[in-house]
Parts: C-alpha cells; structure tokens; sequence
C-alpha cells in the first residue's frame, strides 16, 4: 500500500512514518481526485472492483488494507 | 435523497424564484458597474437557448476556471436578463466552495437565492454524499448543473489536464441522458488565476456541447473517463482559443 500511495504523495518523507492511522487525505496531503487513483491503483495490482460507497469509506491507510484484504 | 433535502431544493427555487426580479437586475446592473464585456453576447444565448430548446435536460455545464466569479460571468453569457426572471427554473445550479462566502451573511443568503449549493472541498464523507444527493436529485429532475472538472482555480492559469476532480464524472455516470456543456472563458487580461476579473475586462467564450462516450470500464476508472473526456475537451478549445483568439470588441 506505502508503494501505491508513494507514486501519488508530493512529500515522500510523510511515507516513512505511515502507520494504519496515518490519514490519507489529511497526513500524507494525497488530493481527493489522487485518492481515487491510489484506489484505482489497488484495483488494477490486487485484481479487485471497488465501489464508490466503498471507496467513500477509505480515509486511512488502514481502511485501504482492511477493504483490500476484503476483497481478496 | 431525503423529502427534507427535496423539499429545501424546491423552496430554495421558489425563494429564488421570488426574489429573481429584484436580483437578476442587480446582478446584471454588477456586471456593467465592473465593466465586464463578453465578446459575441447575443450569438452565445442565442446558442445555449437552442441547445436549451433541443434538450431540455439534464444538462451538466462544465466551464475552465480561473477567477471566484466565472460561474457568475458564464451565467451572465449564457441567460439574458429577461431570461433571469421568466426562465429562473432553467438557470444553472451552482457548487460554490463555502469557504469562499461563508463569512459574509449577505453573501450566504444571495447565493442561496441564487441556486448556489456550497461545497466543502476536502469536506468530510457525509457532507459529500449529501451534496452529490442534491445533484443527483437536481438531474433526475432535468435540472442545468454547472460545476468545474478542475475542482480549483488553475494555478498554472491553463487547462489541468492532470488533477481533475471525478465528482463530476460520478454525475454523468448515474444520468446517461446527460448533455454536457463545456464553457472555456477567458478574460483578455487573464494570464493566471485570480480572485476577480480587472474592471472593464473583456471576456471571450467558446462553448461545445455533447453527450459523453460511455465508457467500456466500471466504478471509478468509468468516472475519471468520463471527466477526461470533459477535460480533454476543454483543454482542446484552450487550444483553440490560443490560435484563434480576436481582438477585444464590444457586446
């Protein structure tokens, strides 16, 4: 997920303290319309479809992997 | 979308509405006090009422976005004063960012009247859910939305092509009859982004209507094609634009 969210994030330094908690849009200064590409991202390398209520829903990392691990 | 969040649609119409003879002019006495011209006035409302005529809606404009004012101006462009009060059902609905009015009481309550639902960009979850509900809603009831794919003022003062917002695709993906409207407005002194226009600007608009390609993909890859292919198009008459672009001349 930090690899995925490394090709959006302007300040790459964010990254190296992400945890779970780090929240995407506000820690790591990833722009909603950047969001869905990270998510865009994760569908096309984990070979998963995400809904827009789905994708509604993530705003930390965390809640990227949990969705992931969902669908897998 | 709620019968509350309905019904305060429908009375902040009719509020709009009631009101609409003593605004619109004010609006339009603005746009003279400021100076503002727009070049070929009458062939563009002319346009956008044929386009009006043909389709009835839902129709989604989607203009390039430089300064706090060009749904104000595109408005202006696109409905005749006369139009303002006897047509006020057909005018867009605008998607201000709050944060641009909000501390100004006399500001709320004029876009309020004035079909304006605010934004919060990088709002949370549930305040955007409701507002692409009220969105929604407008488009099932063939309403006139006008919003900017760009999501901000562009810094560069050009078309983004790169860091567009997908809400707009999220629209045209759940009203397939949806016509879009793109809007490219220029001012002749405009060279980046900026609060307001200078006075006695002279503006220069070109306008392309079409109904969106349906995309092969789904989800979210389905919306950012979609909003592609609107950016795309505005980036194409920026283009145009550059290559084209008249001296200034009168209304």
């Amino acid at each position: 997920m930090i690899e995925i969210l490394r090709l959006y994030t302007k300040d790459k330094t964010h990254l190296d303290r992400a945890t779970m908690t780090t929240h995407i849009l506000d820690d790591l200064k990833v722009n909603s319309a950047r969001l869905l590409d990270v998510i865009i991202k994760c569908e096309d390398i984990f070979g998963i479809i995400i809904e827009d209520d789905e994708a509604d829903k993530i705003l930390t990392i965390g809640d990227a992997v949990e969705l992931i691990k969902k669908k897998l | 979308m709620t019968l509350p969040t309905a019904f305060h649609l429908r009375l902040q119409s009719a509020l709009g509405f009631l009101t609409a003879g003593l605004l619109a002019p004010l609006y339009f006495l603005f746009m003279k006090f400021r100076g503002y011209r727009i070049m070929d006035l009458d062939k563009i409302r002319r346009q956008w009422a044929g386009l009006l005529k043909n389709h009835r809606g839902p129709w989604l404009i989607c203009g390039n976005h430089l300064t706090l004012i060009d749904s104000i101006i595109m408005i202006y462009a696109l409905v005749s004063l006369g139009g303002h009060i006897k047509g006020f059902q057909r005018l867009p609905w605008n998607l201000p960012e709050r944060a641009n009015f909000q501390q100004n009481l006399f500001m709320v309550i004029l876009c309020y009247l004035s079909k304006c639902i605010p934004v919060s960009r990088g709002g949370d979850r549930e305040e955007m859910q409701a507002t692409l509900a009220r969105c929604n809603y407008l488009l099932e009831r063939r309403q006139v939305l006008m919003v900017f794919p760009e999501g901000r003022r562009s810094r560069s003062g050009r078309v983004d092509t790169e860091n567009f917002s997908y809400g707009v695709g999220r629209f045209l993906q759940g009203h397939r009859d949806c016509r879009v409207l793109c809007v490219y407005l220029r001012g002749d002194a405009q060279i980046l982004y900026g609060d307001m226009p200078g006075r006695g600007e002279t503006f220069t608009i070109t306008m392309d209507a079409f109904l969106p390609a349906i995309p092969a993909g789904q989800g979210l890859r389905a919306q950012r094609d979609l909003v592609g292919q609107i950016v795309r198009r505005l980036a194409q008459m920026e283009e145009y634009f550059a290559q084209h672009r008249e001296k200034p001349g009168t209304d």
